[in-house]
């Protein structure tokens, strides 16, 4: 196995320019089970660790700017005001150890429907940096999965940055497992209300081929809080409202059998948790409303 | 913690006994200098890995090793055809072999094993093997178990079908018992099994010098171990010593003789160089020997104010491939029901199928927390019925100490009462508030203090002990293999407690079957109770020795040489013990335990009797969400009568991690199958609880001072989970009004229920059949003498 380590970001491209085979690994926490497991035996590995570029963060325009070598910890102490819902969905990654090796370049790398990163990701509407030695381009996340632990990175491309903006208003997470640490979810959704755009985000994780959003529930919700003023006056949100969202965010999702759930309790608890996540959320908006 | 204190500062008349010391291993232990058999690496030694079945159940065509063979660093291939004499841990079902050359019945039966110089080659190597098989059809499930063959059957005894065994018992008139009753009620409940998850992973370790095998291993019997390799190996068991080396957690894991132990010594023998073999956390699922899959039918009568007037108990066991300790199991599914509740009639039918998944075997518990899952609950449901309270219910019908049970099993002490009053009190259950999404659960529960009769039949004593006193350093050998629940401590501080000592200044030698007698290991809850029993006789003997020699030194009368703080009498226990060598010569002492013969006169009596049975009694506090169905356990409350603490510190220790492995299997931990292959043999995947999900547990150590047990003990190591299982799911009824019949209790099922509920339907998940068994007609048996003479030694024979 041939161990590369490019020490700056333009020799990490030009090495995988040069070896598009190679396997990035950043914290290693998905690509040592793959190996130990021998699930996947790559030809190559592109150590990024000691890529500094990728481990910074910062404002670009209105946007934030996150390096994809960022760890879950990092993410929790440094950004959690800012990016209160990832940092919530940081939180249940795992242990804390996983949270000091993972990043969330990582769960993008592997895109698995499960990764805990994507439902906030979605939420927000953040965007994926991609880099190659011929240039950069940027993606909204929600093209970026393209099927069950496959994205839109090309062979010879990295995952430089996610851009997402700060948050506006109040943003959940919710994650059912089956225990309470060390679980990848069995159904997963991040909520983001955004006062200033009127605008309701979703994020559905592990319970389609890809983490998906809830389109037709976003512009439910958003009509509701229009036709009532209610982002303006915050008055409490009718209970068939939540129900029909709670149900809209359910049929969003296409989820299947398998070791870690069934199909239908999977949509159960995603309308579950999207009531009461938007519950959580207008509680916290109108508390603040009155203030 | 209040009564815990307590019970640790006892004034109790002893100096050792019932005080808080440290493992005698602690230190080495918690910073990592233990030596575990996985840390050995002496000069050359050779890494051994096996070539496991990926089919459930094939035949094996061919095995071609020749590619492996020309590896460079592979130092030797075996195959089936160099082990071929079968082994098992019963005598009964000696049905392994260590590699298979014919047939393999599961995923991850070993085929063929490679001994070479690092592990990467070795398993390189496994992967150059090619093996031709024949693929049959897999049988997955009891019902299919039970079906007509569609291939063949799995194993060629047993039958009709894929029964490995049929079991029927019944005790007293059965029929007129649900005559008599006023209220008849049956249901039916499924446990899924689940398995040990040991933190260490099985390791062995071999070396052949001088026509002399040595075997270092992970294993919770190292006599069993040494009988197994004997008779695979072919050698006499003098020339086998087998030593048990630092363990990491066994919890009946590690019970079998394994095939690994018996590969590493035969690859050692071939290459004259110290062979090792390390399970991986995969291959350790696929070992499993755990817990039964369960699905049981219970009917009882009982009268207005219910008194049981009957029971009849059916179970069937998913074995899994191959014996193990199954037989066993089947007749414990059925053995100790009547051991807390009076039951005046009882009949019991049991079943084990062979199915094509790694073979089930012994976890804490032994297959009595599937039965006592189904009874405590059954029993709930019928007090419901008939209006009354179920705690009640089942006090009502608590068994009484000094008594004999229905089924012949021998009663003595027991805290049934005290533990429960503990429970309820601390809890307060009887006041709790009714709120939905809360809810609290109770349940009671007793356990063997070691089988009254050896896995093999022998008249030998089931622990020996031996003392050696020597340049003031004193000895003590026994063969009790210490898997982490302390039955080191316990030897060192009886044997220190009699010589007037403090357990650090006990030497032990354990767990090798060269220097230390025999004690038929770590299983069954029997080493404090046997063990400590053995131990106690030699110390006295050693303690007699040292008296006699200084009173007869000093010209006192022995009676008034006092034997305490390190002095015995006047002089240090130096002095003394120099003075005793002077006057006896080599200074040992010896000292045995053979349980009373209390086997009821029938056939199957030997699964059940034990000399002492510990009793338990929980509470468990939870909240569950009835839209989600997830489930918070707030607290547990627990009251645990161990006959006497030897030392309470390591008592509460077994009890709450009891609790800890009970909420586990309640709630999450399964271990299934998806064609043959484990669902999810990860860490991560299999899940048991974290310490996110453990609550505050609140132990009760009750001592009603056990009159066979060393110093009154009785166990601890297995009973305190079984009430938590059950506990849990009443506690979940209480909660929401749904029953969960089947284990683990998840939110899926939980959702489930209540959608049925809201539907109409009964409100409840599990399962609604029992499959129609060819049960044999039932040995019936008649009951004993219902009551035992107090404090009559005669008790222990009839
Ligand atoms: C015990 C355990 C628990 C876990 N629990 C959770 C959990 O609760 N929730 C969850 O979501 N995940 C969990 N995971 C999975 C894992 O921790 C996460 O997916 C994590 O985000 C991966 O990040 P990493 O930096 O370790 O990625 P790595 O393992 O280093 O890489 C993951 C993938 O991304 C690619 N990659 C990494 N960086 C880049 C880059 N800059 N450009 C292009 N490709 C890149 C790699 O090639 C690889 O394909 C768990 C893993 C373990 C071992």
């Amino acid at each position: 196995m041939e161990f590369l380590q490019p020490s700056t970001w333009t020799e990490a491209l030009q090495m995988k320019s040069a070896h598009p085979e190679a396997m990035p690994i950043a914290g290693g926490t998905d690509v040592m089970v793959e190996i130990n497991l021998d699930r996947h035996r790559p030809a190559s590995i592109l150590d990024l660790t000691r890529v500094t570029e990728l481990n910074q963060w910062g404002a670009d325009g209105e946007f934030l700017r996150i390096g994809a070598g960022v760890t879950y910890t990092r993410i929790i102490g440094e950004l959690g005001d800012r990016l209160p819902g990832l940092a919530m969905a940081s939180r249940t990654v795992g242990s804390p150890q996983i949270r000091n090796r993972g990043t969330v370049g990582g769960n993008l790398g592997s895109a698995s429907p499960a990764g805990d990163a994507h439902p906030p990701l979605l939420a927000t509407d953040a965007v994926v940096e991609l880099a190659s030695v011929g240039g950069t381009r940027r993606l909204p996340v929600r093209e970026f999965f393209t099927g069950p632990k496959r994205n839109a990175m090309k062979q010879d491309e990295l995952i430089a940055a996610f851009l997402v903006s700060p948050a506006k208003g109040p943003q959940q997470f919710s994650k059912v497992g089956t225990r309470n640490a060390m679980v990848i979810a069995v159904c997963s959704f991040a909520l983001t209300l955004d006062p200033v755009r009127k605008h309701i985000g979703t994020g559905i994780g592990s319970a389609a081929p890809t983490p998906v959003i809830a389109d037709e529930a976003e512009r439910f919700l958003e009509g509701v809080l229009d036709e009532g003023g209610l982002w303006e006056k915050p008055a409490s949100v009718d209970a068939s409202a939540l129900a029909r969202f709670g149900e809209l965010v359910a049929a969003a999702a296409k989820p299947i059998d398998d070791v870690r759930g069934t199909a239908a309790y999977r949509r159960h608890a995603l309308a579950v948790m999207a009531r009461r996540s938007f519950g959580w959320a207008w509680d916290e908006y109108r508390t603040k409303a009155s203030e | 913690m209040g009564t815990f204190s307590k019970a640790m500062t006892a004034q109790n008349g002893f100096s050792v006994i019932g005080k808080p010391f440290p493992k005698p291993d602690a230190v080495s232990k918690v910073t990592g200098r233990a030596v575990y058999a996985d840390d050995m690496l002496p000069a050359r030694t050779l890494h051994c890995r096996i070539l496991r079945s990926p089919h459930p159940h094939a035949r094996i065509l061919s095995v071609d090793t020749s590619a492996a063979r020309r590896m460079p660093g592979v130092q030797a291939v075996i195959t089936g055809v160099d082990l071929p004499i079968k082994f098992g841990i019963l005598p009964v079902t000696q049905d392994e072999r260590a590699l298979e050359h014919e047939k393999v019945r599961y995923v991850g039966d070993p085929i063929a094993a490679v001994a070479a110089i690092d592990e990467e080659i070795a398993a390189a190597a496994c992967d150059a093997i090619s093996v031709e098989y024949e693929v049959l059809e897999p049988v997955m499930s009891i019902d299919e178990a039970l079906a007509e063959t569609k291939d063949e059957r799995i194993q060629d005894y047993g039958g009709p079908n894929n029964i490995h065994k049929l079991v029927a018992l019944e005790f007293g008139d059965v029929d007129a018992g649900f005559e008599r009753a006023d209220h008849v009620r049956e249901d039916v409940f499924f446990f899924q099994g689940n398995t040990h998850l040991p933190m260490e992973q099985h390791s062995a370790i071999a070396t052949f010098v001088d026509g002399r095998v040595t075997l270092w291993s992970s294993t919770q019997v190292v006599h069993y171990v040494h009988r197994a390799l004997a008779k695979v190996l072919e050698l006499p068991m003098n020339r086998i010593r087998v030593i048990g080396a630092a363990h990491g957690g066994g919890f009946g894991g590690k019970t079998d003789p394994f095939a690994h132990e018996i590969i590493v010594c035969k690859l050692a023998m071939l290459t004259g160089r110290p062979v090792k073999c390390t399970l991986t956390r995969e291959e350790v699922f696929y070992a499993h020997r755990g817990r039964h899959p369960v699905l049981m039918w219970v009917r009882t009568g009982v009268t207005k104010d219910g008194h049981i007037t009957a029971m009849h108990f059916k179970t069937a066991l998913d074995g899994g491939a191959y014996g193990s300790y199954g037989v066993a199991s089947t007749f414990y599914t059925g053995a100790l029901q009547t051991v807390t509740y009076d039951i005046p009639a009882y009949r019991f039918e049991g079943c084990r199928v062979f199915t094509n998944k790694p073979p089930c075997g012994p976890k804490r518990g032994h297959g009595t927390p599937q039965p006592r899952f189904a009874l405590e609950l059954h029993l709930e449901k019928i007090a419901d019925d008939i209006g009354i309270d179920s705690v009640d219910l089942k006090q009502r019908n608590f068994v009484k100490p000094m008594t004999r049970t229905v089924n012949w099993l021998r009663i003595t002490s027991c805290g049934l009462d005290e533990c429960t009053e503990r429970v309820l009190t601390a809890s307060g259950y009887r006041t709790r508030q009714k709120r939905r999404g809360r809810g609290m659960g109770f349940a009671i529960s007793s356990y063997m203090s070691g089988a009254g009769t050896a896995i093999y039949w022998n008249d030998m004593p089931h622990s020996e002990v031996q003392i050696k006193v020597d340049r003031g350093g004193v000895t003590a050998y026994c063969g009790a293999m210490d898997i982490g629940q302390g039955s080191d401590s316990v030897l060192a501080a009886i044997v220190a407690e009699e010589l007037g000592l403090q357990p650090r200044d006990i030497r032990l030698v354990t767990a090798d079957t060269d220097t230390t007698p025999i004690d038929l290991g770590s299983y069954s809850s029997r080493v404090t109770f046997m063990a400590g029993n053995a131990a106690l006789q030699a110390a006295r003997k050693m303690r007699d020795m040292l008296v006699e020699a200084v009173a007869a030194k000093t010209g006192s009368p022995g009676d008034t040489v006092t034997v305490a703080a390190g002095r015995i009498g006047d002089l240090s226990f130096e002095e003394a013990s120099i003075l005793a060598e002077a006057r006896f010569g080599t200074l040992t002492s010896a000292g045995s335990y053979t349980p009373p013969k209390i086997a009821g006169p029938y056939k199957g009596s030997g699964v059940g009797p034990s000399p002492a049975y510990s009793y338990s009694a929980c509470v468990v506090d939870l909240d569950a969400d009835p839209r989600t169905g997830i489930v918070k356990v707030n607290k547990v409350w627990i009251a645990h009568d161990v006959g006497r603490a030897i030392n309470p510190l390591l008592v509460e220790g077994q009890v709450e991690g009891s609790v800890y492995m009970g909420l586990g299997e309640a709630l999450m931990e399964e271990q299934a199958f998806r064609k043959g292959l484990h669902k999810w043999p990860s860490m991560l995947e299999y899940k048991s609880p974290t310490f996110m999900d453990m609550p505050e547990v609140e132990t009760f150590i009750v001592e009603t001072v056990d009159p066979e047990g060393p110093y009154g003990a009785k166990e601890a190591g297995q009973g305190p989970l079984l009430p938590v299982i059950p506990a849990v799911s009443s506690a979940v009824f209480d909660a929401l009004g749904v029953w969960i019949d089947e284990v683990p209790v998840t939110p899926e099922k939980i959702v489930e229920a209540l959608r049925r509920k809201e539907k109409g339907e009964a409100p409840r998940f599990g399962p609604v059949r029992f499959p129609s068994i060819p049960y044999p007609t039932c040995i019936k048996v008649e009951p004993p003498p219902r009551t035992l003479e107090v404090g009559s030694a005669s008790a222990a024979s009839i």
